[in-house]
């Protein structure tokens, strides 16, 4: 939890929560786990604010509670669940090109709520996609519910814990805090659901059929006070699943930008048939024989047998090593490296990191430490074939960022500066941590720079905000022409254009945001990775 | 009588003594040798030594010729030999200069060769064992490539010719492999090869140098409420105009 974390997640909190519950949310993530009272009292709120705040901070997955063995309930919140708020669009994203728009409401309702229920999901993401539809057409719940249950197959949905069935009549006093647990084999089970109906649209002020409505409307308060079959039964998005998605992604495309096309198709396909066997944070994947990969090709591709087996081989001997060989069953049986695929990545952002602010000189010389780990300065220069005093001027440069560090052998026991060895060095575990670091202090900056941006031109927004609802209100009564020219008018060109930049360079906040948060996604999966697990 | 003989004696001495001297740097053949390591071996104090050497250069017996790696250093060797490539660098340092042009245009030329035989061999469209296979260039051939350009004053060696595609390699442009060769294969040394292949990079530039705080060089001092703040960043200012 460094400071550039919490400031991050404060800012993400107060934007997508509001004030209140940044404060308790950042307090939390603080001081770590800490019962009600002492979060009242140390944020100086009231127990009604905390109680709510705590509320909407649980329902969105962003903070947990334990029951300690002195009967009081303990919250946390884990600074990396919040920091994942700002990978939501690339989640949607990702939905949508999987299972286009319906997916893709799917998970924003999800996202966006936190924890529904199968059927409020359903009936809400159909409603959304007819407002989007022509007139005269409604969306079927049955369609929804379909790519709602290939979500929970794929495991890009799953249940949340629920709370254990109550035994009939217990004497004992419910405990303060019931203890969520989840079935192993449930978690992706869908409720056999008969959902029929058909999305409704939302009323719009020119009706001519006021009756129908009324009608309508009755019928449906009468649906929504039934309570729905799945009652209890709260879904939530897999945010492991997605990222274990953009791992995929990302050693896709590292093969397809190293060798070609077809190898790249022959990794995705291995890579989906590992998806549900491999855990997320297995070093290899299970062993695939050259059959079974055989088999599974997508249909497109009709290559040969011994085609794919010279491709196999071709990846097995690449010097990326993403592709060994574990053993020759069944054709020949592969595996896929995903620690080794990590720390590639990993290497190849530090270096193109060092490229892009150093020169490509200074990249060189990063690369060949990398490569030989230990190296006096003379050597770099030989190695490097660089000049002696560029060299030495571009790696005490990386020096002084921390991207090299220097290790030195004493020759003699008093460490006397001419009797020692200097040996330069990249540590890429440490390389990583830091770059990290100023990943999401760039995060934070860029989203202080757009509430600036909104904040200064706030006047100017408000005031096309009262145009364009004068112009909606005047276009319902059926102004004229010319009036609505007048109204629109009020707006001066040079105005608008400063509207127009406006926009403009939030989009650009906006989407290097995200940009950087892939940066983050790498880094962060090369180091989780390393990380020993006991 | 006694002043001749002693005369005499002065100068046989010195005799001896410059002879030592000039057997000292004789030994030192190509490499040459240092005048303190001069002053061990002869165990003549050092004013001898520096009359010594003045006058056996002045007779044109001995030259001094300055190293390339402490430019201060003077190594003595004999007149008519040519000094060794580690004294003076080898085909990269042209009197003491690393010719860094000339090392950067080979680079690049090397580059283009391998990178225009990755690409025939893409274009062949066979199958990927042969494509793969016919997109390596062993070192021999890329040094024959060279030696043809006639980009180059001084001749180079095969060694020379490596230590440019290692850097290539340090680039990230270049991969190498080693095979086993058989003795006597055109190239091959000691029994292996060294096979080079142009490749492109795994990723692209990655998002965090897409913004102005991953390359911003006061990124340290920069804090809300500050002197260098995002708010008032002239670098988002610019980049945001883009």
């Amino acid at each position: 939890m460094t400071q550039a974390e919490i400031k991050l997640c404060s800012l993400l909190l107060q934007e997508h929560f509001g004030e209140i519950v940044e404060k308790i949310g950042t307090h939390l993530i603080k001081t770590g786990s800490q019962p009600l009272r002492v979060i009242a009292n140390d944020t100086g709120m009231s127990l009604d604010q905390v109680k709510k705040a705590l509320c909407v901070l649980i329902q969105h997955n962003l903070v947990t509670y334990q029951l300690q063995k002195r009967g009081f309930v303990e919250y946390e919140a884990p600074c990396s669940r919040v920091l994942r708020i700002l990978r939501y669009p690339r989640y949607i994203y990702t939905a949508k090109t999987l299972y286009s728009d319906m997916g893709e409401l799917i998970v924003e309702e999800l996202l966006l709520n936190g924890k529904m229920t199968m059927s409020a999901v359903v009936r809400k993401v159909a409603d959304r996609l007819t407002e989007t539809m022509e007139d005269g057409k409604t969306m079927d719940y049955g369609e929804v519910s379909n790519t709602f249950m290939r979500l929970a197959d794929t495991h890009f949905i799953q249940r949340c814990p629920m709370a254990p069935e109550t035994t009939e009549t217990s004497d004992a006093p419910p405990p303060p805090a019931p203890t969520l647990a989840v079935n192993e084999k449930d978690m992706y089970v869908v409720p056999n659901l008969n959902l029929i109906g058909k999305g409704k649209r939302r009323r719009s002020f020119e009706d001519e059929d006021n009756g129908e409505h009324k009608a309508k409307r009755q019928k449906q308060d009468a649906d929504s006070q039934e309570s729905p079959p799945d009652d209890g039964i709260y879904w939530q998005a897999n945010i492991d699943r997605f990222h274990q998605h953009f791992r995929d992604q990302a050693i896709v495309s590292a093969v397809a930008n190293r060798m070609d096309q077809t190898s790249s198709e022959i990794v995705r396909t291995m890579l989906r048939m590992s998806e549900i066997t491999t855990s997320s944070t297995a070093p290899y994947t299970q062993p695939l024989s050259s059959n079974e990969i055989f088999r599974s090709l997508p249909a497109g591709y009709n290559i040969v047998k011994q085609i794919l087996d010279q491709y196999l081989t071709l990846l097995a001997d690449d010097p990326l090593e993403f592709v060994g060989k574990s053993g020759d069953s069944g054709g020949g049986m592969y595996v896929i490296n995903l620690h080794k695929a990590l720390a590639t990545l990993a290497t190849a952002t530090l270096e193109s990191v060092v490229q892009e602010r150093f020169g490509s000189r200074c990249a060189r010389i990063f690369r060949l430490l990398l490569r030989k780990k230990h190296l006096e300065q003379k050597q770099v220069e030989d190695f490097a074939m660089i000049p002696a005093k560029e060299a030495k001027d571009m790696l005490y440069k990386m020096l002084s960022e921390n991207f090299v560090s220097l290790q030195e052998i004493p020759k003699t026991p008093d460490h006397a500066p001419s009797r020692t060895f200097y040996l330069y060095t990249v540590n890429t575990l440490s390389s990583a941590r830091m770059l990290l670091h100023r990943c999401y202090k760039s995060v934070a900056n860029l989203i202080e720079r757009r509430q600036y941006e909104t904040k200064e031109n706030k006047r100017l927004l408000e005031k096309s905000q009262r145009v364009e609802a004068i112009l909606a209100s005047m276009q319902a009564t059926g102004a004229e022409e010319v009036q609505l020219q007048e109204i629109e008018e009020m707006i001066t060109a040079p105005e608008r254009q400063q509207l127009e930049n406006l926009k403009r360079n939030v989009n650009k906040i906006d989407a290097s945001e995200n940009q950087v948060d892939e940066t983050i996604f790498v880094l962060e999966s090369y180091i989780e990775s390393t990380v020993k697990k006991p | 009588r006694i002043k001749e003989s002693q005369n005499a004696g002065k100068m046989k001495g010195s005799d001896n003594q410059e002879k030592l001297v000039y057997q000292i740097i004789e030994d030192a053949a190509n490499k040459g040798i240092w005048s303190r390591d001069i002053r061990y071996k002869s165990n003549l104090p050092l004013t001898e030594i520096n009359k010594i050497l003045k006058n056996l250069e002045s007779k044109k017996l001995i030259k001094a010729v300055k190293s390339v790696a402490a430019s201060k250093k003077k190594v003595y060797m004999l007149y008519n030999l040519q000094p060794d490539r580690s004294v003076t660098g080898g085909a990269w340092y042209s009197d003491q200069d690393f010719e860094s042009e000339f090392v950067e245009v080979l680079n690049q030329q090397c580059c283009k060769f391998l990178q225009t035989k990755a690409e025939a061999a893409r274009d062949s469209k066979q199958n990927p064992m042969i494509q793969r296979n016919s997109s390596f260039a062993s070192s021999h051939e890329v040094w024959k490539y060279i030696c043809e350009l006639g980009i180059s004053k001084v001749e180079l060696s095969m060694e020379d010719i490596e230590t440019i595609l290692n850097t290539l390699i340090y680039d990230g442009k270049v991969e190498m492999t080693i095979i086993a060769a058989k003795e006597g294969t055109v190239g091959s040394v000691d029994g292996h090869m060294k096979l080079y292949r142009a490749v492109n990079p795994i990723i692209q530039p990655t998002g965090l140098i897409r913004t102005p705080c991953g390359l911003c060089p006061v990124f340290d001092d920069c804090h809300e409420g500050g002197e260098i703040s995002p708010s008032n960043c002239i670098y988002m200012v610019e980049w945001l105009e883009f």
